[in-house]
């Protein structure tokens, strides 16, 4: 039995609607109890802001395109190198750093929890092998359904319950959390050198439309009652005049759970341009932040982009070719067989760019113009927006207005008339911040129950103690301070257990991976459809015996049981 | 004017590599200075001194007026001069790989042999090598899109491969032979080469090259513009632009070349 007792935490945790009480947690063998023995281990908190721990809801640290933006960016990896220190490994890297680097820098961040964005099913291996070396945060990855052949073949003969047969045995194959359609159709459309333009084009072959795969798939979702909604990136990233696709997407979707979102839109940045072409792009945040208000059933994050280097990389391959045609610089472009696809070019966003500029303010734009702040989290879909480690920064931001207006007054002057960030003067307080960072993911994940986002009795004690005390500051002001304060952690504390003391780690592993496997009638399983056996043997290049990823992989895991609604 | 004069003493074994980023100009400008210095020899961290032999003649009020005299096997020693930014690096010998990495200004002369990567990714100075230069001479480190900056660097031997790789300021000069893929994605900055070379500025951008021996394996993509005579010499070159698979905007003089078969 462990104990831990911290003392006078300055506690905010919108869950339980305590709002900057001074208060004390104990811990007990890593969950929150009411009281411990009084030989429980003590730390104090000094009234310092103490929230749950982190949760990055979509982040792209793990897997084979992770590791491919590794090696094509050598240069990337001479950025950022820390020396082995006591239990620390040596770590290099600033956008696609090793994978100890970027799990001690989630943990000196206080995140304690990661969902890999985009797993490609038949790449589970390489995912799960990574998510071993990340030694401090939780783990779960979302799998790819985008491009799914059987997927696809159920989706035009209308099966919804094939589809969510065949989903549960590819989610239990490979560990999966929860699914994943990156711009759904278009990579396989790229399979042909094509793409789709939105949601009503036919994908070759298959003819079905990518509103189809969205709409089939979310149902599927939920008759097998998996945690987390579906999770779509949308058709048409980074194109001027996309947000009415990306309205047309979430119009599709239909509110079948009361609990949490039915549908999880990513990176709406990316997906929020008015105009024609790059020369008269604008923001459309607007727009697509009233749908969202109007829609309670869906749920979205930020992809805000910040100034600066980074490596984009997504399973959207003809995005990438796109992106590539602009930079020309390197380009890698990668096709999964029968699933989906992935690209990855470096990128650097420029202050001077007014596309970048836009980029920048529309990310912000949707987060103080959405109501409701778990409707939109924060993330930068790491680390195609900018790498995590700017989130202290965009925090900054959403919380000052001068600190916006005094970054506005150094981006080219034609990008204020094609924005409407200068106008928006709402500031979010610490309870919305900690919604938007680790409460609002807990829902949206479904892990709040769990016992995620949130510090009530019973809760993993999973907390991030941060040195600031937020009733002696004005953030608005002394923003400086803040981004200071959230770039390292007092304590983070992971089941109860500090990894980290002031950017020190002190933990080698405090680490589980999340997965589902949903429970469907024997009959329907299929083990033993042999349609599905057949196509599996003819088409793909591994055995069906050999594809399901083995225990082995995953040592340390939790497995959520789902029972399905047949 | 201070001379400072680094005698390598004998080593057990001379071929571990020795990290010397520290042998800059402005580490040695305070005569207290140079005692906290350290170099890593193969995995073990020692200091300077017992590396070397440190004998110091004059003094300095800055970097300008150091000149480090490396004396001795120095043939292992990477890093030399790295960032370097004032002052003169003699070196007698041989040089190891990474000498003058980076390096912003001042003048580093080599009157042996360098290894790979001299003056990679340099942004000003001079760099002057009497003897050979390895591969990757004046050139980007992996991954890296822009190479040299600026400044000068001449080489009075022969070149190995990738010499110039990525050149985009300053200017290169090879009197002797140069290597395969010598200037190239050259995308600015002046490169010559007075010996033969191979596949000469492949995928280049832009600026200019000069070859006064042969090319070997010229590249098919460059459009002939035409022949014109250079310099106070006066010889007789082809002109042409290029890379076009690359849609660049270089200029290549060449001497004479010879198309693959």
């Amino acid at each position: 039995m462990s104990e831990l007792l911290i003392r006078h935490a300055c506690v905010v945790d919108p869950v339980n609607r305590i709002s900057g009480e001074i208060m004390d947690l104990a811990v007990r063998d890593g969950r929150i109890v009411e009281s411990v023995s009084d030989r429980a281990e003590v730390i104090d908190a000094q009234g310092f802001l103490t929230m749950a721990g982190g949760i990055d809801s979509h982040t792209h640290i793990c897997g084979t395109k992770v590791n491919f933006g590794r090696y094509m960016s050598p240069e990337d990896m001479r950025a950022g190198r820390t020396l082995k220190k006591g239990q620390m490994h040596s770590t290099s890297g600033y956008s696609v750093p090793t994978t100890y680097g970027n799990s001690y820098r989630y943990a000196t961040m206080g995140y304690t929890a990661v969902l890999e964005g985009a797993m490609a099913p038949l790449e589970a291996r390489h995912t799960h092998e990574e998510f071993m070396a990340t030694p401090l945060q939780d783990t779960m990855a979302n799998v790819l359904f985008d491009g799914n052949w059987p997927v696809m073949e159920a989706v035009r003969d209308r099966d919804v319950k094939r589809v969510a047969a065949i989903v549960a045995w590819v989610l239990t194959a490979v560990k999966g959390f929860a699914i994943k359609i990156t711009n759904p159709g278009g990579t396989e459309a790229w399979g042909w050198g094509k793409n789709v333009t939105c949601i009503r084009d036919p994908v070759p072959y298959f003819e079905v439309t990518p509103a189809e795969i969205i709409e089939t798939l979310i149902r599927a979702n939920e008759i097998l009652r998996l945690p987390h909604s579906v999770h779509l990136h949308c058709n048409n990233l980074g194109t001027p005049g996309n947000y009415s696709c990306t309205i047309g997407s979430m119009d599709v979707a239909p509110d079948l759970n009361k609990e949490r979102q039915s549908l999880y839109v990513t990176h709406v940045q990316f997906h929020s341009y008015g105009g024609t072409s790059w020369k008269d792009i604008n923001s459309k945040a607007h727009v697509v932040a009233d749908a969202v208000n109007r829609k309670p059933h869906i749920v979205i994050d930020m992809g805000q982009m910040m100034f600066g280097k980074t490596t984009t990389m997504t399973a959207d391959g003809p995005m990438e070719f796109n992106l590539y045609k602009l930079h020309h610089n390197k380009w890698s472009n990668h096709d999964v067989e029968l699933e989906t696809g992935s690209g990855i070019i470096p990128v650097y966003y420029s202050r001077k760019s007014i596309v970048n500029s836009v980029m920048w303010a529309i990310g912000l734009e949707l987060a103080l113009l959405i109501k409701n702040p778990e409707q939109c989290l924060l993330a930068t879909d790491n680390p195609n927006g900018s790498p995590f480690v700017k989130y202290p920064e965009i925090i900054a931001l959403l919380m000052s207005n001068p600190y916006r207006q005094a970054e506005i007054a150094t981006l080219p002057p034609e990008t204020e008339s094609r924005i409407s960030l200068p106008a928006i003067d709402r500031e979010l307080d610490w309870n919305e911040i900690a919604m938007m960072t680790r409460a609002g993911q807990g829902r949206a994940l479904g892990l709040r129950k769990l016992g995620r986002g949130h510090l009530g009795l019973g809760a993993i004690a999973d907390i991030a103690i941060y040195p600031l005390s937020i009733g002696a500051i004005d953030p608005s002001k002394e923003y400086t301070r803040v981004i200071e304060a959230l770039r390292l952690t007092r304590y983070t504390i992971k089941n109860g257990k500090v990894i980290a003391r002031d950017g020190e780690i002190l933990s080698n592993r405090n680490k589980t991976t999340i997965w589902v496997r949903p429970k469907i009638p024997e009959q329907h399983r299929m083990d033993h459809d042999p349609d599905f056996i057949r196509n599996f043997e003819r088409y793909y290049t591994v055995r069906m015996s050999n594809y399901p990823v083995q225990e082995a992989y995953v040592p340390e895991s939790t497995c959520i049981e789902t029972e399905a609604v047949w | 004017m201070v001379r400072v004069i680094l005698d390598v003493k004998p080593r057990k074994n001379p071929f571990l590599p020795v990290e010397a980023e520290c042998l800059v100009p402005k580490n040695f400008v305070d005569e207290r200075e140079p005692r906290d210095l350290s170099v890593w020899v193969g995995n073990k961290e020692r200091r300077l001194e017992e590396v070397v032999t440190l004998t110091r003649e004059g003094t300095a009020t800055s970097p300008e007026d150091v000149e480090l005299v490396l004396r001795g096997d120095t043939s292992r020693f990477k890093r030399v001069g790295e960032y370097m930014e004032a002052g003169r690096i003699t070196i007698e010998g041989d040089i190891g790989m990474h000498c003058g990495n980076l390096m912003k200004g001042g003048m580093i002369v080599i009157h042996g042999n360098a290894d790979s990567w001299l003056a990679r990714e340099m942004v000003g100075g001079t760099v002057r090598c009497n003897g050979d230069a390895h591969h990757y001479c004046a050139s980007g480190y992996r991954g890296e899109k822009r190479g040299m900056r600026g400044g000068e660097v001449e080489v009075m031997g022969n070149a190995g491969d990738f010499t110039a790789e990525y050149l985009t300021g300053g200017s290169v000069t090879i009197h002797g032979n140069s290597g395969d893929l010598t200037g190239v994605e050259m995308a600015g900055g002046t490169l010559i080469v007075h010996g033969d070379c191979s596949r000469v500025c492949a995928n280049m951008t832009g600026g200019t090259g000069y070859v006064y021996g042969m090319v070997h394996h010229m590249i098919p993509t460059f459009r002939f513009r035409e022949t014109a005579i250079i310099g106070p010499e006066k010889v007789k070159m082809s002109v042409f632009e290029g890379d076009i698979a690359n849609r660049g905007k270089g200029t290549l003089f060449i001497k004479v070349y010879k198309y693959p078969l």
